[in-house]
């Protein structure tokens, strides 16, 4: 494995890294469930993306990076229908969407 | 008025009378089939409409029939095979108050007089001016015209043994195909790359699996009648929806990313709702999924083609309001054409349900009230 390519892993690995952490810090900071839910979805989608993209860079050219592209398409299909689900239910259970004004819930 | 002689030679137009029903995209399907088959040049989709009112409710009504056209003529454009029936779309009777089946029936045979239609194609579902026992229903009233009546065979207990018989074994077909694939990604293609015990272990725990797979979720997993024809283009403009999606999904995470950490967080949310102009199960799940994979935006709810979508912040809704990924997803399913149409904002399909430009409460969950 030369230089380049292991800079380029690490790289896809910190960035990985850095969008759940920013996800983390969206979790505690926003106010409700709903806003909560929108940088939830970015832990799968470039936190979780980065980090299958190392994975793929570190297998090479083998069936695993099929595989790892694959997990990527499943955890995009089913990462949005939690999301849905979750905002769903309290939708239904009548939660109101906080507003600009509104005391931090 | 048609004339009460059968006349043997059919005219060359079929008239479909079309409005909400649960069979409408059946309806759609088996009119351009009878049209082919018979030979008709034109297949003509109309609906007759009655707006006595003015001001908005007028508009609305445009509005869901200028909609339920444009989905017509898609589903028909899609349907319509090389050298098939041209496909026409009209509204009638809009100067007329109609009332009852009878009333209907009459702005249709003037439609067909003028015309010259004399097959009318009815879809057993729909039935404007009511079912009242004591009127004639307007496939009836039309019979008596002269005309030549059918249903559609679409009922949906029909429907079903249909389904079974002519689009089973495609269905069948294609998940054995799918499965039987994905089972041999997953064993790395021993398949092909190992000696021949793995070949004949493969194709049998394979076609086994696969088998199994098809065998119990062929009439779930391809409700549509699945043609093979629009599945693969279908599929090559998904592969072309990928890279836009995922180029979204960047740029929204590094706006999220720059407000959740901006010492003042400043967001805004609002929650929305869109009227999409996609159609069917696999589209609308595409883009409300595609909205949610998006951050910024999330789907909230759905009814029917009402998506309730929340935006953190300006950006992410105009976003919405824009509909550039509604056009994207039109794009994958009904191809360049449907591009044309306008987006939700335009429309007037979009509207902030909180905020200064609140409108009405939506018809259940949480109450909205102004911050």
């Amino acid at each position: 494995m030369n230089e380049f390519r292991l800079a380029a892993i690490l790289a896809l690995l910190a960035g990985g890294v850095f969008f759940t952490f920013v996800s983390i810090v969206g979790v505690l900071r926003l106010p409700d469930v709903y806003a909560r839910a929108h940088t939830a979805s970015q832990t799968d989608t470039l936190g979780a993306g980065l980090v299958v993209g190392a994975v793929v860079l570190a297998y090479g050219a083998e069936t695993e990076v099929i595989k790892a592209v694959l997990l990527l398409v499943f955890i995009f299909i089913t990462n949005p229908t939690a999301a849905h689900a979750v905002t769903r239910a309290a939708y239904e259970e009548g939660i109101e969407p906080w507003t600009e004004g509104d005391e931090r819930r | 008025m048609a004339d009460q002689t059968q006349d043997p030679a059919p005219g060359d137009a079929l008239l479909v009378p079309v409005g909400e029903s649960v069979t409408l995209r059946n309806t759609v399907a088996n009119a351009i089939e009878t049209a082919a088959e018979e030979g008709f040049a034109e297949a003509h989709f109309v609906t007759p409409v009655t707006w006595h009112h003015v001001g908005d409710v007028d508009r609305a009504a445009r509005e869901a029939v200028r909609r339920l056209l444009d989905r017509v003529s898609v589903w028909a454009d899609e349907d319509t095979p090389e050298g098939g029936p041209t496909v026409r779309t009209n509204v009638i009777g809009s100067d007329e108050y109609l009332f009852s089946p009878d009333d209907y029936a009459a702005v249709l045979a003037e439609y067909a007089d003028e015309h010259e239609i004399e097959r009318i194609l009815v879809d057993p579902e729909y039935s404007p001016g009511g079912n009242v026992p004591l009127l004639r229903p307007m496939e009836v009233a039309l019979a008596k015209r002269g005309f030549e009546v059918s249903e559609a065979p679409t009922s949906r207990p029909v429907r079903r043994s249909r389904l079974t018989r002519a689009g089973g074994a495609l269905q069948f077909g294609l998940l054995f195909g799918v499965s039987f694939l994905f089972y041999q990604l997953l064993g790395g293609f021993s398949i092909v790359t190992g000696d021949s015990f793995d070949f004949f272990y493969e194709l049998f725990s394979g076609s086994l699996a696969a088998g199994i797979v098809a065998g119990t979720l062929y009439t779930v997993s391809l409700s549509d009648r699945t043609r093979i024809r629009s599945l693969l283009p279908q599929f090559v403009r998904l592969v072309l929806f990928v890279p836009y999606l995922l180029y979204e999904i960047v740029k929204s995470n590094v706006v999220i990313t720059y407000i959740i950490l901006h010492p003042k967080l400043p967001i805004d949310p609002r929650l929305t709702r869109v009227r999409s102009a996609v159609w069917g199960g696999p589209a609308l799940t595409t883009l409300a999924n595609s909205i949610t994979l998006t951050p910024g935006t999330l789907t909230v709810r759905t009814e029917g083609q009402d998506l309730y979508v929340h935006g953190l912040f300006a950006g992410a809704r105009e976003g919405i309001a824009a509909g550039s990924l509604e056009r994207a997803v039109r794009f994958v399913f009904y191809g360049r054409r449907t591009a044309a149409i306008p987006s939700p904002e335009e429309r007037g399909d979009y509207e902030e349900l909180q905020g200064p430009d609140a409108a009405p409460a939506p018809p259940d969950g949480g109450e909205e009230e102004l911050p």
